[in-house]
This record gives C-alpha cells, structure tokens and sequence, in this order.
C-alpha cells in the first residue's frame, strides 16, 4: 500500500486553485488595512426605495476583493470535503479520508441546521442563533464535536481503529502512513501513528467522548452549586453574604494547579476527603430542584407532594449510587440498587472541576441577583406575601437566564481548558487514557521531531472552545437584541 | 472659530425626514417637519415618547448613529446647511454654537474628571484660551448658574454634587462659549419638582441673559407654557401643530392638541363632575402608521374617505394667527369652542367607616459605618417621623412630597416588608405594624396591595400575563381547581379593560399603559381593599395616564377601595384625591382635605410645591416662589424644623426657633393640620398660589 498524501488525487488540480485564492485573499486584506489609512469617509446614500448604497472607488473594489476571494477559499475548503465524502477511497487523500469519516457527523450537523433554520422563529433564544453568523459558526463548531463524541462513544464510529491498539511498526510514523501487510482493519493511520505505534485520529476521536461527557455536566452541577449558593448572598445580602463571599475568595485565591495535586494525592484520597466534597457539591441539585418545586407549587400540596417524590426519589437514587463507591468510605448501598460506580479518578476531576469553578457562577449569580431584587416585580412578589426561595428562584433567576447562559457556553470551554490541564499533568484520568489533555501531553515530549501526534488534539481543544466563545457571543448579541 | 454675526433666523428646519434603517425595513421616525427658531427665542417640541422630538434635536446635531439617515429636507443653521458639512465643520460648531442637555446629569459629565477641567475644556477646544483663562470663565459661569461655593464646586467631582447641582453645571457646560442655539432634551425630568421650578427659572434668566435661542424638548405641557416662546405639537413623527404658545394654548386648531389638553388634570377639572377625557386607542408604532392622517384612528373628527386616503396631509396656515399651523384637513369645519362633552357624571362614593389607621409610626434604620464586621459609628436614618392619620372606606388619600420624603418607606411598613420602629398601624382594629409579611394572614396579605411606579418593572419579564395573574390568585387561595383560577384571571383582564387575549402574551410585547393596568389586574386579585399605588401614572405618556387613572378611580367605586395615592404632581393630586397628606423628610407637614390644603393657610412647603408645578393653562396665574438649595438628606437632616434650610418664612418665626424645635402639629380646621412654627396672623397673610385669572 501506498502512503497517502494530504489531498490526493484531488489535490492535483484543487490546490493550485486553493492556494491562488489564498495568495489574493491575503494580499486583498493587507490592501484593505493599508488604503483605510489614505481612503476617504464612508459615505453612505439613501435611495429612493429605501435601500442603502456604500461607498464605491478603489477601497470598495479592495473590500469586494477580499470578500470573493474569502469566498473562495471557503468553497474549495467545501470541495475538498464533499469530494471526500463522495469519491471512493483511494482517490482522494487524507483530508478526504477524514472527511468520509465523519460522513454521519455531517449528516446530522446539516439536518439539526435545516430543521432549526426552517422553525427558528418559534424557537425563541436558540432560534435567534440562526441570526447570527458568528454565532452559527460557533455552533456549527460546538455540534460538531458533540456529535463526533456522540458517535464514536454510543455507536463506536468515526474512528478507524481502536485508540489503545498497538501495530508494530507504526510508532511515530507520519500521517497516511499504510498499515504493514497482513494486519486486518483500516489500510491506514490518517494522522499518523503516536510513541506507542496509536493512532493518532483515533485518538483524537474517541477523546472527544471523555471531553463532550464531563464538561458539560460538571459546568453544570457548578451552576447548581453557584446558583443555590449565590442567589441567598445576593438576595438577604448582610451578613450572609459576607461569609459566602469570604468562602468563594477563598478558593478562588488558592493556587488551582496545587488544589487538584492535592485532591489526587494517594494519601488524601485515602483519608476520604475528594469523597466528602463529592457528597456536598453533588447535593446541591437536590436541593435545588426540591426548593424550584416546593416554592412554585406549596399553593397546591397534592400536586407538590407528587412531584417532589418523582423528582427526588429519581435524583436521589442518582445521587446515592454516585456516592457510594466501593473502596472509598462510603460504600453503603445494595449492589441492586447501586446504579453505577464511576472510576475514582473521574470523580476527582469532577469533584475538582466543579469545586474550583462554583465561586465564580456564585459571584455573578449573586451580582445579577443584587441587581434584580430591587426590581419592582421583586417587590410585587414579596408583598402578595411570597417565600424568599420563590422570589430568588422563579422571580429572579429567570431573568438572570441571559447573562448566566452565555457564562455557561463559556464555562464549558474553560473547564474543557482545564479538563486538558487536567490530563496534561496526568491527574485524574488513567495514563493511556485517549482524551485531549493526556494525549497532548504524551506528544510533548517528542514535540521537536515529530508534531503530528500533539498537533490534533490540539486543534480539537482549539476548535471546541473557540466554537463555545463564538457561540456564547452569538447568543450575547442576539439577547441583547431583544 | 470666530463666529460670524447673523441676524437671520438661528435654525431652519425645513421639510426635514429622517429614517433609521434596521435589517427588516426602513423606519421613518420624523416625516415633513418644518421649524424656525429667531434670535433669542425659546420653541417647544412638545409629544408623547416615540413622537421623534429626540430625533429632531439629534437630527440638529448631525448625530444619528450608525442606523440613522437624513433623507430629506435640510437643516440650516445661520443660513448654513448643517447637511452637507462635513466632519470637521460640525465638530467646530457642536459645543460652540450648537450645545444640548441631556436629561440624565450624572451621565452628561465624566464621572472621573473635576468640575472645572470638564468646564475649561469647552473654550480650551474651540477658542484654544489658555487653561487659567479657561478655568477663570468656568468660575463665571459657575457662579452665574448659582450654585453656592462655586470655588469648591469646581474642584470636586460630580458624585459629588446632587443630581440638581449636577444639571446646572451640565447648564452651565453648554453655556461656556456662548452658544447661539441651546437644545434641551427633557432636562429636568430626573428631578424634583422644586428643585425643577429652579433649573427651568435659570434657564429661562440665563437665555435673557445671554440672548441664546432654544430648543426645548419636554413632554410637559405646562414646562413649556413657563419657558417658551413657540410652540410646535409633534405627533407620530409629524408635527401636528406649531404656532405661538397663546395660539396653540387657546385656540388650538388640531384635534390632537386639543385631546391632549383634555386629558390633563388642569384645575377645575373634577374626577365626579368633570372627568379627563382619555385620548382612545395606542399610539402607531413607527411602521405601522395609519394611511392618510397619523391621528385619524384615534380622533374625534374622524371621517371615512378623507381622513384615511392615501396622501400626504400638508401643514396649512391658519388666517389671522402669528405664524400659527396646523396639519388638518378638517380643521376650518371643526367647531374649536363648542364645549367639552361631559362624560357620564359620577356620584362621589362616600366615605365609610375608617379602614387603616397610622398611630404615631416611626420607622428608623440604623446604617453600620462598616458593613463587614459590624461595630463603628452608627447612624440613624429617620425615615417615618410620628405618622399619624386615618383613611377611611373608598377614599382617596394623596401623599405627596419629593424624594427622600419618606413616602416609599411609608408603604414599605405598611406592605410589612419592613416592620415598624415605633407607633402603630391598625387595619380593622388589628395592629400589624410589627407584623412582617411572613407572618400575616392571607387575608390581610390579599387586603393590602399595590400598584408601582414603572411600568417596566412593575411585570416579570420572563412569565405571561395571565400566568402572573394566576400566581397572585394562588398564593391569596382564591379559586378551588386551575379552570377557576384560570377563569377569574380573565375576569380580572376584563376589569382592567384588556383583551382576554392578553393573558398568553409576555410583558415585552405590551405597551406601559398596557402593563400598568395588568399590574392594578395583579393587585385587585385577591380583592384587595387598601391599594397603594406609587406614582402609578407619573412614567406613562399623558394620553395614557388619563385612561389609567380613570380606570383606577373606577374600579375604586366599584369595590369601595381605599386609595392610597403616592405621588409629587399635585395636578392629579388635586384632580383625583379626597384628602392630601404632605409629607418632607419624614414629617407630615400638612395633611387635610384637597380642598384646605389648595387653599391658604399653607405650610410653607406646600406654598413652595405649589408653585413649582408647571400647570399647562395660559389662564392660571401663579405665584412666583423659588425654593433654594436641594432637600438635605436624610442621613443628615436640618436640626430643628425639617423645612428650616429652604423656608422663605423662617425670619418671621422669632428666636430662631425653627431651627431650634421641631414644631408641633397644629389643628387649624376640621382635619386640617400643619406642622409650622409661623403664628395664626402669619398664615393668614397667605395667598392663593394658583389664581384662576377671570374669564
């Protein structure tokens, strides 16, 4: 077998074309910085059927200029994809390749844009993103490696071989480096192979999983955390929220990086502390849910009361089986009931995650909510005689939902940084584990010679958490908008 | 710059349009408008908000943002076009010739400059005098805006001022080079009442003083009766109507000038006997304007095939009249003088047994030096000082008095959102003065509500109308099942004159008058039958404050409410209350029924508040008193009498005793009181402030 080059047989006529347009799109831009120095003010003319015209002359034609060649280089970009997608293997090369990898993640990216573009006028805020170019491209970006994680984690696709398989022979080899003779499985390592003969692709792919499952989701118990914590320091303020405030200046002054060697410490994890504060952070939904309901529906106790069962009794057992672990200090519950255990090294990297980023959601949770409480409808609840944990939860925390959702696309992105910082220091998560942190990490130490192991997972990181700012700006502006 | 001496008309306004371009569509905010401004003369921009005088006034200044365009008509200033200048010109004559005030002071000034670097700035840039030659102008006009201590108010910073302080320099900026043409955006609007009457009286000396011409922008009829020389009525993006302020005042000739001057509380009119007129209908959202006439919709002339034909209505000249237009195409058949239709005449609801009753309430706050560990100096704010009065069954009870009155705290007590320090409130015979509202019974929580001030604020955002509704009706236990609740919410929308379809749409998509009435809906759901409402009406446009109004005073009939009604426009005051309380720094100054306290004896206060409000009816006569100073704060308020720093009568009082000892209240009628040192033979020299000239 052949090595594959980068673009194949496509590449013979595609890149010329691709790299002229690159040149004049470079070029156009350098233009267009410079003439705005000389070029006269943009005048701007009202016509008669309401439409406006710019300004023509020589800056126009640059600014035309840099916008079809910028065209251009994306459609080719698109060409080599959808060529990729469509040609048969061995036609086209590895860009192509990994294009027809992905095929279903371009399946499911165009349906969810089609369908939501087509109703995003009765999608409200997530229907307004489709206004916003950046805020679609970041989107698109997010998506993307959601439904990669989603598909290499639930149905084992995408991925070309397995991300802890060794080949002999492959250690360090170079992207679309062909597979020896006689070994079964995909003709080639697209990205190459890492130190310990992987491949690097498919690492990179079943990385996401591990990225996409906990980021997520540990944003999300610290929003519950600062959220339940925040809104009584912001709304009783005194000294409540003296006490709350010293606490999260607390953690928030303590060295991060320090924080996480301690917490894996083979001697703290013994004394049981990770499992302690697991305890405490993961209550927080509990009570948070228990506090939504009760405050919304203590008018109608039956309908409470049956709620509150269904909802606490299901998070309860979750919460139950997520503490209780064998071989830790609690390990109290049944096998039978005892839902899942989950690896000790995840949980502290959970238990971390959530417990350095909650002072920050406590802190703006408790700004939006000093601001709101002096709110008029604030007042109008309180005097028709409402309990405080109504006002806090269902006067004031939605209309705090903006700010706090563009902090939460943009939390994730942080903790996703701090998930590879994580696995960069090799805490937490088990050494061949394939996620983005650890596997960068790995190809640091031969980064001189060989880049391609470190350089796609990188990117990967690079691409999502470019994709969660792009999106939580498109869903600034559009809120905003409003 | 030099500045060229010019003896034409100031400003030309002539067939001005102006649009703003969204990615939807073109808005057109100002259409056809024509404007002339002499030397030395004062012209009022008079409409409700969205009408486009802001835009007119930033159309002046060539500053319409990114979105916003000229598309016809031009604007010449001093017989220059201001249109096609370019950036360099107009930059020379913004802050030199051309100077605006904007209505928020604090966000005029750079809050991280002195006074008086911000103030020398001004000639520093377009005279290019030198910085002690600046800073000397800048203590002139300083002075001349008097403000006391100009020294010290140069070098300070402007947190430190009071807002009134803050506005007479943001004055006194606009007037360091001389301008020829001063715009007046609404400039007293954030301010008090009394503190108003002093800016407007030096704006109107300092525009004699200095022969500067001006543009005055306001809502308010009566402001502009007290400043300007002309009037022009903008509606929808038109002028409707423009001429002198006699003219336009006395014989209008447009019917919405006359139906705005119909349903503002002027003296004499009488909620029984001579109710407001609302003007009926909203106002056009700016791409959803009426063919034909902007006003047709709405007007009582209306006639089908003339008003509505798809043409443009012109500005016609009025015969025998100063300069006097009006856009209308029936305005020569309309009889101007035929009176007033009265509305159906109601029977004044009589007052029953007493309901609420104060009893010498305090409420103090202690406020910690140092919040954190607690401890230090204390200091107590008297908020509430011995309140005492009764209100009785389907009365009307006005509050009236400025900020930091004590007025909001007031109805903090009663709500129990606070509880009281000392004294007691008594409802049905029941003291709940220290009853926090945790602890109050459904009941007395249903009995006590309340109407807010800002119709913005008054509805949560993120929950529909009639789920908002439904929550007040859960939480006072009215209904059995979700159908009957659910079926009384669209009850309540019926009282309050709403469409049922209200009840699925979000409080984003409702007008202000729209959301204020769902809030009083929100307030009667459980039947309430004490309601304070906190200057309901004072952030609504005037048109829409009549129909509120109306409908408050409506349903108070019906359910034989008692109406606490909070607010410092004594117009309404007048128009709807039974009895007035006046209240400052905590005091009760007077308190007695409308008609004492609009009468002589006045406390001193009252005297001052009366005079200051601008009452928009060329035939009221009124006497002139200008208070001095700002209200003293109440974390450190005057020893003595509250009112001793601004009292004209103070030198009438022997032995200083007002600043001594504060006064005891004193009967001086059947329930009329008034806290004052002044003798008997003082009060009585007192005259009317309000004189209704003789027809």
């Amino acid at each position: 077998m052949e090595p594959l080059t980068w673009t194949g047989n496509v590449g013979d006529f595609l890149n010329p074309i691709f790299w002229i347009a690159a040149v004049i799109l470079l070029v156009s831009v350098i233009a267009q910085i410079i003439l705005s120095f000389f070029a006269e003010e943009m005048t701007l003319q009202a016509n008669p059927d309401g439409t406006l015209m710019r300004r023509g002359g020589l800056f126009g034609l640059v600014e035309r200029l840099t916008k079809y060649s910028f065209f251009a280089v994306v459609l080719i970009v698109l060409a080599y994809i959808i060529l990729g997608v469509v040609l048969p293997y061995g036609s086209v090369g590895i860009v192509g390749n990994m294009a027809k990898q992905f095929t279903p993640v371009w399946l499911a990216l165009i349906a969810t844009f089609a369908l939501s573009i087509t109703f995003k006028r009765s999608l409200g805020l997530y229907g307004k993103l489709f206004d916003s170019t950046v805020g679609m491209i970041g989107f698109g970006l997010v998506m993307f490696w959601v439904f990669t994680a989603g598909f290499a984690g639930m149905f084992d696709m995408l991925a070309t071989h397995d991300p802890l398989q060794q080949i002999s022979g492959l250690k360090n080899k170079l992207p679309g480096v062909p597979l020896p003779e006689g070994v079964e499985g995909y003709p080639h390592y697209l990205l190459g192979g890492d130190n310990l003969a992987r491949d690097v692709f498919s690492r990179m792919v079943y990385g996401s999983v591990i990225v996409i499952a906990i980021a997520p989701l540990a944003t999300v118990f610290a929003f519950m955390v600062g959220i339940t914590l925040g809104l009584p320091a912001g709304y009783y303020g005194g000294r409540l929220d003296t006490i709350l405030s010293f606490l999260a200046n607390l953690i928030l002054a303590f060295p991060v990086i320090l924080l996480f060697y301690l917490l894996v410490t083979p001697e703290i994890v013994a004394t049981g502390i990770p499992t302690f504060m697991a305890t405490v952070l993961f209550i927080f939904p509990l009570v948070f849910f228990g506090v939504l309901i009760n405050s919304r529906y203590h008018t109608q106790p039956t309908q409470r009361t049956i709620m509150l069962a269904v909802v606490l009794g299901v998070l309860g057992l979750l919460y139950l089986s997520l503490i209780s672990q064998e071989g830790t200090v609690f390990n109290f519950m049944p096998a039978a009931l005892d839902l899942f255990d989950i690896s000790s090294g995840i949980l502290v990297v959970f238990v971390s995650v959530v417990f350095v980023n909650s002072p920050t959601v406590f802190r703006i949770v408790r700004g939006l909510a000093l601001d709101l409480r002096t709110r008029d409808y604030v007042a109008a609840a309180q005097t028709r005689g409402e309990s405080s944990w109504y006002v806090m939860l269902w006067e004031i925390l939605p209309n705090a939902r903006g700010p706090l959702i563009v902090d939460f696309c943009l939390r994730i992105g942080y903790t996703t940084i701090l998930l590879g910082t994580l696995g960069f220091f090799g805490l937490g998560l088990p050494p061949e584990s394939p996620d983005w942190g650890s596997t960068i990490n790995e190809g640091r130490k031969l980064l001189l010679i060989f880049v391609h192991p470190a350089l796609p997972p990188a990117l990967a990181l690079l691409s999502l958490v470019l994709g969660l700012n792009l999106l939580a700006d498109g869903l600034r502006e559009e809120s905003l908008k409003d | 710059m030099e500045k060229q001496d010019y003896d034409g008309p100031i400003l030309e306004i002539d067939k001005l349009s102006i649009s703003f371009f969204t990615r939807l569509r073109e808005i057109p905010a100002v259409m056809d408008f024509s404007a002339t401004v002499m030397p030395g003369e004062a012209l009022g921009l008079v409409g409700e908000s969205g009408c486009g005088k802001s835009t007119v006034a930033l159309g002046v200044m060539q500053d319409l943002g990114v979105n916003g365009r000229i598309v016809g008509g031009s604007i010449k200033f001093k017989g220059r076009d201001l249109n096609t200048m370019s950036q360099d010109e107009l930059r020379d004559i913004r802050g030199s010739e051309i100077a605006m005030i904007y209505q928020e002071p604090m966000a005029s000034l750079n809050p991280a400059m002195k006074i008086g670097k911000q103030l020398a700035e001004v000639p520093m840039i377009h005279e290019g005098v030198s910085e002690d030659e600046a800073m000397k102008r800048a203590l002139e006009v300083v002075t001349d805006v008097k403000l006391p201590d100009p020294q010290r108010i140069l070098k300070s910073y402007p947190h430190q001022l009071s807002g009134g302080q803050q506005q007479r320099i943001v004055i006194a900026m606009a007037l360091m080079s001389k301008p020829s043409l001063l715009i007046l955006d609404e400039p007293t609007t954030a301010l008090d009442v009394t503190v108003e009457a002093a800016v407007v009286e030096l704006v109107k000396d300092l525009g004699k003083k200095y022969g500067t011409s001006m543009l005055f922008i306001s809502h308010n009829l009566g402001l502009v009766l007290e400043t300007c020389d002309r009037i022009c009525v903008m509606y929808s993006g038109e002028a409707v109507e423009r001429g002198s302020i006699e003219d336009v005042f006395d014989k209008m000739q447009h019917p919405y000038t006359q139906a705005l001057f119909r349903s503002i509380p002027l003296p004499g009119a009488d909620k029984n006997a001579r109710p407001l007129v609302a003007i009926p209908g909203n106002f056009p959202l700016p791409h959803e304007r009426p063919q034909g006439c902007n006003f047709g919709p709405r007007c009582d002339y209306f006639e089908e095939g003339r008003c509505d034909a798809d043409m443009s209505i012109p500005m016609e000249i009025i015969e025998g009249h100063d300069r006097h237009q009006s856009r209308c195409l029936k305005f020569k058949e309309i009889d101007w003088n035929a009176p007033i239709e009265v509305g159906e005449q109601k029977e004044k609801a009589a007052a029953g047994d007493v309901v609420l009753k104060m009893d010498n309430l305090k409420k103090y706050y202690e406020v910690a030096a140092n919040a954190l560990f607690g401890g230090g100096d204390k200091k107590v704010v008297k908020a509430n000082e011995t309140l005492s009065f009764e209100a009785r069954e389907s009365e009307t009870l006005a509050i009236v008095g400025e900020s930091g009155c004590g007025k909001s705290t007031f109805a903090k007590v009663l709500m129990g959102l606070e509880t009281a320090t000392d004294g007691q409130i008594i409802l049905d015979n029941r003291s709940i003065g220290d009853t926090p509202i945790e602890d109050r019974d459904t009941k007395t929580v249903a009995d006590v509500q309340m109407v807010f001030q800002n119709p913005f604020d008054t509805l949560n955002p993120s929950m529909t109308v009639g789920r908002q509704i439904i929550r007040a009706l859960e939480i006072f236990g009215v209904g059995d099942s979700d159908a009957d609740r659910k079926d009384r919410m669209l009850k309540l929308l019926d009282l309050v004159k709403l469409p049922r379809a209200f009840a699925d749409r979000m409080p984003r998509q409702l007008s202000g008058g729209q959301k204020q009435r769902v809030g009083i809906a929100r307030a009667f759901a459980g039947d309430a039958r004490i309601v304070v409402a906190d200057e309901p009406v004072s952030a609504l446009d005037v048109s829409v404050q009549a129909a509120v109004t109306d409908l408050l005073m409506e349903i108070q009939r019906e359910h034989k409410t008692t109406l606490l009604f909070i607010s410092h426009d004594l117009s309404i005051v007048r128009y709807l209350s039974d009895r007035v309380m006046v209240m400052y720094l905590g005091h009760v100054v007077e308190l007695g029924t409308t008609d004492q306290v609009f009468a002589p004896p006045y406390h001193p206060y009252t005297e001052a508040l009366l005079s200051a409000v601008p009452i928009a009816d060329t035939s009221v006569e009124k006497k002139h008193i200008v208070l001095e100073g700002d209200i003293p704060s109440a974390m450190n308020p005057p020893s003595g009498c509250p009112f001793q720093t601004r009292c004209r009568w103070k030198d009438k009082v022997a032995g200083g005793l007002c600043e001594k000892e504060v006064p005891a209240v004193r009967m001086m009628a059947d329930g009329h009181q008034i806290k004052c040192h002044l003798s008997d033979d003082a009060l009585a020299e007192m005259d009317q402030v309000i004189k209704i000239a003789a027809e």
